[in-house]
């Protein structure tokens, strides 16, 4: 049951590490940011270039990841979405775009670099520590921690900073946040930024943990339900997400079958949205799509 | 000025060409179903190379009745409705019988096809049962035959080996549920592991798509197999190999020829090190050493095994039947080739079985994962009526 455990969380922290992304990008903008798997793929593959021009080393892998999400991200905003977003165009338009973005993104991948499947160089040994009969991958506890840490980092910027306060304040009202003399251009742009470089994260602990190729971000999948069911918009319910959707998954493959798991993983993503429309910790609001 | 030189020239050689063609007798067409492009290319180019290099050699020996032979290379991109397009073009073009493809599940979506042009298809490395056989009606397909082994031959190998060599009596799978091959095999597996005398202690499934099977492997550990049969494509033995690792399996690791990549000891890392796997050939197979060395002074690099050699194997098959019918008529074709009896072929010798269209006597090879030195490691060849 331990192992079980364990393993859940471990999953759980790479989906709450991606949903962080989705939830940002709604609580601004309002529309769910289907692009942000491919970010996280290309995150993936810029983490695996920086381990292949320089000394493979972990946290480089995951710094030049983040940068290059970052301004993946960014510039995926200002080209695709800012003139949307200033004709205001209704919501529903941003999402479309969002996955034509994905869909362009893969298939660039596919054109340039191919669909052949690649692993990191094994950078930390696979050590495995024991703890009463449960073993835990260093790499596994490595991510959750750092999944934590970075949800943690996030959550102070948002509270503790001038441009934090700015995009809460953009959170409740944009309009009202533009007229107090914010910048709203530069406040999305940052938001993309730091949805892109969680994307980026993610996309290297992915890659390390299990490979990198073209169709990877369609993981994201998973991490776009966790959001839903902590409650899109809200971090600490991505988070709660995350981690829940983790040890769903990995206790009904352990104890009833594996081959029913995402059948049993949409159920209750559709039956939560039943009797909790806005998720665990949702706030209410409008045109949520 | 220089484009207007240009133009003349091919214009000029296209005339030299098209009157060299119409003077001499027509060559005999044959069709080549291969991936050219994408992740299986770098078997289909193998296979392309031996092909070409094998028409050359017997056109110089003045060909077969008398005709110089002519293959027609169409990427199929690996892709089964691709496979289809190709079969079709193929057709089109009036050739009188198709090598490939290399995979079962475009061979099966190829085989009507050929079926209804009454074109002879010999596949290369297929080892589905359903490819020579229709599962429908368990009658055999006319059209369709194969060099290679099979895959509940393949499945009683890695059993075999198992048990016998590897001392195993515990055995646990580790199956994708989304793949035929995957699922047969591992139930040939099974059966021949019973029947050794061994125990099957976990089943355990994925599907084609995830990435983690830790809950699954969690299962397994807990049942202390000896061994692990893993019947998947590379990515996934790697994969599993790695998080069985990781949550500290120690047992024995065995796959089928689906591991056969170069790329599996890179996405397998030092988890996939020691594991052994069933394949159609190997580098040190001592039957293909005269190709291996042909093949390297051509193209100057060791070729992407089993396919080249399962290639040459279908063609000298196919080359052989024309001799023997006189002809190359399809319906002739396919009777001389269901009689073939013992004829020298680049991995050996083959025998078909004119039951299923399969040959007799197929050998097989175990190999080794050893990422240290970076290549798959002879470990020994399965013969059987040899054995």
């Amino acid at each position: 049951m331990l192992q079980t455990l364990v393993t859940g969380l471990s999953i759980g922290g790479i989906y709450a590490l991606m949903a962080v992304g989705y939830s940002l990008v709604f609580s601004v903008l309002n529309f769910s940011n289907f692009a942000h798997g491919a970010v996280i793929m290309l995150g993936a593959y810029a983490g695996l270039g920086v381990v292949r021009l320089f000394p493979p080393h972990l946290a480089l892998a995951v710094t030049g990841a983040a940068v290059a999400g970052a301004l993946v991200a960014a510039l995926n905003e200002r080209l695709a979405y800012a003139a949307l977003r200033r004709r205001r165009a209704p919501a529903l338009y941003l999402m479309i775009s969002a996955m034509g973005c994905a869909v362009f993104l893969e298939n660039l991948v596919y054109a340039v670099l191919g669909s052949r499947f690649y692993a990191f160089p094994e950078m930390i040994a696979r050590s495995v520590v024991t703890l009463g009969g449960t073993s835990v991958s260093l790499l596994d506890a490595g991510a959750l921690g750092f999944a934590l840490l970075a949800i943690l980092a996030l959550h102070l910027f948002l509270t503790r900073t001038v441009t934090g306060l700015a995009i809460r304040a953009g959170v409740s009202d944009m309009t009202m946040c533009a007229l107090m003399g914010v910048n709203l251009d530069r406040l999305i742009l940052v938001v993309f930024l730091l949805a892109g470089a969680f994307a980026g994260v993610a996309g290297a602990f992915l890659g390390v943990k299990y490979m990198v190729y073209p169709t990877m971000g369609w993981i994201t999948n998973k991490a776009y339900i966790a959001a839903v069911i902590g409650g899109l918009g809200s971090l600490p319910g991505a988070l709660l997400g995350g981690l829940l959707l983790g040890v769903t998954e990995t206790v009904v493959s352990t104890y009833i079958s594996s081959v029913l798991r995402d059948v049993f993983s949409f159920a209750i993503l559709i039956a939560l949205l039943l009797y909790l429309p806005h998720g665990l910790l949702g706030r209410e609001a409008e045109e949520k799509i | 000025m220089k484009k207007d030189l240009l133009g003349w020239a091919l214009a000029g050689m296209l005339l030299a060409v098209s009157a060299g063609a119409a003077g001499a007798e027509e060559p005999i067409r044959i069709g080549h179903s291969v991936s050219l492009t994408g992740g299986s290319s770098m078997w289909g180019l193998a296979e392309q190379n031996a092909l070409d290099m094998l028409v050359e050699e017997i056109n110089a020996a003045g060909g077969v009745l008398g005709r110089t032979l002519e293959l027609i290379h169409y990427d199929n991109r690996g892709d089964a409705v691709e496979s289809v397009n190709v079969a079709r073009r193929l057709v089109g073009d009036g050739v009188v019988a198709v090598i490939g493809p290399a995979q079962s599940g475009n061979s099966i979506a190829s085989a009507p096809v050929f079926e209804n042009a009454g074109i002879p298809m010999v596949v290369t490395t297929a080892t589905n049962p359903a490819v020579t056989v229709d599962p429908s009606s368990g009658q055999v397909r006319p059209m369709a035959f194969r060099p290679c082994f099979i895959d509940p031959f393949q499945g009683t190998i890695a059993a075999q080996f198992a048990f016998e060599d590897l001392k195993a009596r515990r055995a646990a799978i580790l199956y994708d549920v989304g793949s035929d091959y995957s699922q047969w095999l591992a139930k040939y597996f099974e059966e021949a592991f019973k029947v050794a005398g061994g125990t099957i202690v976990a089943q355990e499934a994925f599907r084609s798509e995830e990435l983690d099977y830790r809950a699954q492997l969690g299962r397994i550990k807990e049942q202390a197999p000896d061994v692990i049969f893993i019947p998947t494509m590379q990515k996934e033995a790697a994969l599993a190999a790695k998080q069985a690792r990781d949550l500290g399996i120690t047992a024995g690791l065995l796959g089928g020829d689906g591991w056969g990549s170069p790329d599996l000891m890179d996405l397998g890392g030092s988890a996939i090190d020691g594991g052994y796997f069933v394949n159609i050939t190997d580098l040190a197979d001592p039957d293909i050493q005269k190709f291996l060395q042909a093949y390297r002074e051509k193209f100057g690099a060791d070729p992407v095994l089993p396919n080249p050699v399962m290639a040459q194997d279908a063609l000298l098959l196919l080359v052989d039947a024309m001799k023997r019918a006189g002809s190359t008529d399809g319906k002739a074709l396919a009777a001389a080739m269901e009689n073939t009896k013992d004829l020298p072929v680049t991995s050996g010798r083959l025998t078909m079985d004119p039951e299923n269209h399969d040959p007799f006597n197929k050998p097989a090879v175990i190999q080794r994962v050893d990422v240290g030195q970076k290549a798959f490691v002879f470990v020994k060849k399965f013969e059987p009526g040899r054995n």
